[in-house]
């Protein structure tokens, strides 16, 4: 990202990676999105990473599957991923291009989001043997 | 009356000394004092020899004068400067001459005389026994067919194709309808040597408000056209769901050209008949599909991943229609009505 306002942001909250899409990206800008998001899950040792893509007007095909692969890839290195802010017309057009299954969590907005993730973490611990 | 001689050399030596026109002052009064002896009083030729000499020193001066003043209105500023200007100017002039010589001859007859000699389409028509109206209209194709040969004569090229010269026309003339019938658009893509003559015909016409035109080679431009797409969209009414649906299908497409086939271009166009709507065209060059049948299916695809670009760009608009050919790239023509509920 050499000029202009960032096109992502990647903030810390605790052992939670909050990564938000400010605008619309190309396919390569997302595939430095999750390069960098991956590469930063090991460096804070996150358990959590919300993705919000509330800014988003357009998740085509290959939006979703780059969203897929940073949750498989995020899973692998254990950190939980969930997906909030998408809008009703994009989940619409999502559906209708047969992309509604994203394998990520998805959530509303951050608030639920980071409930989700809280909630995941307190039921791994009682779940644990 | 050659007595004359060496006193008016005399008098123009003292008015107008070393100048190059000094002789010709001389002679020229001596033509106009034989010229006018017979109405010269005997012994009035030579007072009547200094008035004309005088006379003629005097307007001498009063021209050079004015050429002076007026000097300035010759300069053309569009005259060439230097050697390299001068050159193309001759080559542009060179090739306008070609041009001229690959009309008919009635064709060139017309257009010189109504542009050269200034007369009017009417005088025209009277001629050939025709309407002002036709006359204007083979004008307006001469001058179409001038532009083509034009270029052509510039480049020194002979085009490479039947279609070449046809396509060029059509767009020289701005006619829609015939760039359509011969897909202009999909040889523009295909022929390199068209892509460069036309790019100073492209801009002829009205100016459309109601459609874009995006160069597809790399990613960055699949964001631009289906934002170009959304703008165009958001201008003709469209709202909500249907623009989203919209751009994703142009994002699909778009990703289409950037994946398979490098470059090519998807042109958004509104409509307003049978209904308002808009229609997205994206066209390559790439190889083509083999089975378009099967890249219809979901889940089929010839490079990584899900393969729902098609299906799903399908489902996302109301109209949808696929021309492949092998080796020759693909073309994908879809529609989406405006719904007025949305």
């Amino acid at each position: 990202m050499s000029t202009g306002p960032a096109l992502v942001s990647i903030l810390r909250q605790g052992d939670t990676l909050v990564a938000s899409i400010h605008t619309a990206l190309d396919d390569s800008e997302m595939i430095r999105f999750q390069n960098d998001l991956v590469h930063q899950i090991g460096e804070h040792r996150a358990r959590g990473v919300i993705i919000d893509v509330a800014a988003l007007d357009v998740l085509d095909s290959f939006g979703s599957r780059t969203l897929r692969t940073i949750a498989d890839m995020a899973r692998l290195r254990g950190a939980t991923t969930v997906i909030v802010g998408i809008q009703p017309d994009v989940a619409y057009a999502m559906v209708q291009l047969g992309m509604g299954r994203v394998g990520a969590h998805t959530a509303l907005d951050l608030e639920e989001g980071l409930a989700y993730l809280s909630s995941m973490r307190n039921g791994r611990h009682k779940a644990a043997p | 009356m050659a007595a004359l001689i060496p006193m008016l050399r005399r008098i123009v030596g003292a008015r107008v000394g070393q100048h190059p026109a000094a002789e010709d002052l001389v002679q020229e009064t001596l033509a106009r004092v034989l010229a006018a002896k017979d109405r010269i009083e005997p012994g009035m030729i030579e007072p009547y020899a200094i008035t004309t000499v005088r006379n003629l020193v005097a307007t001498m001066w009063r021209s050079g004068d004015r050429e002076q003043r007026n000097r300035h209105r010759l300069h053309d500023p569009n005259e060439p400067r230097d050697i390299e200007e001068s050159v193309v100017a001759t080559e542009e002039q060179s090739a306008i001459t070609e041009a001229l010589g690959r009309l008919t001859e009635r064709e060139r007859e017309v257009l010189l005389a109504h542009e050269v000699s200034g007369r009017d389409t009417r005088s025209l028509a009277d001629e050939t026994g025709s309407t002002a109206g036709a006359v204007a209209a083979q004008l307006k194709r001469t001058r179409a067919r001038l532009r083509v040969e034009y270029l052509l004569a510039l480049e020194k090229v002979e085009p490479p194709t039947d279609r070449c010269r046809p396509v060029l026309l059509a767009l020289s003339s701005a006619d829609r309808r015939r760039q359509r019938e011969l897909d202009a658009p999909r040889h523009l893509l295909e022929c390199d040597l068209c892509a460069r003559l036309s790019a100073p015909l492209l801009g002829r016409g009205p100016t459309r408000e109601d459609e874009v035109h995006v160069p597809i080679t790399s990613d960055p431009d699949i964001v631009a056209a289906r934002q170009a797409a959304r703008e165009l969209a958001v201008r003709a009414g469209f709202s909500g769901t249907d623009l989203t649906l919209l751009a994703t299908a142009v994002s699909e497409v778009a990703r289409n050209i950037v994946k398979f086939a490098t470059s090519g271009d998807v042109t958004i166009e509104l409509l307003d008949q049978p209904q308002p709507g808009i229609r997205v065209v994206a066209r390559d060059t790439g190889p083509g599909i083999p089975d378009v049948g099967r890249a219809l299916e979901d889940g089929f695809s010839t490079a990584e991943g899900l393969g729902l670009g098609l299906p799903g760009a399908r489902r996302l608009m109301d109209e949808f229609s696929i021309v492949s050919e092998q080796g020759r790239g693909t073309t994908v023509s879809m529609t989406k009505w405006f719904d007025k509920k949305g």
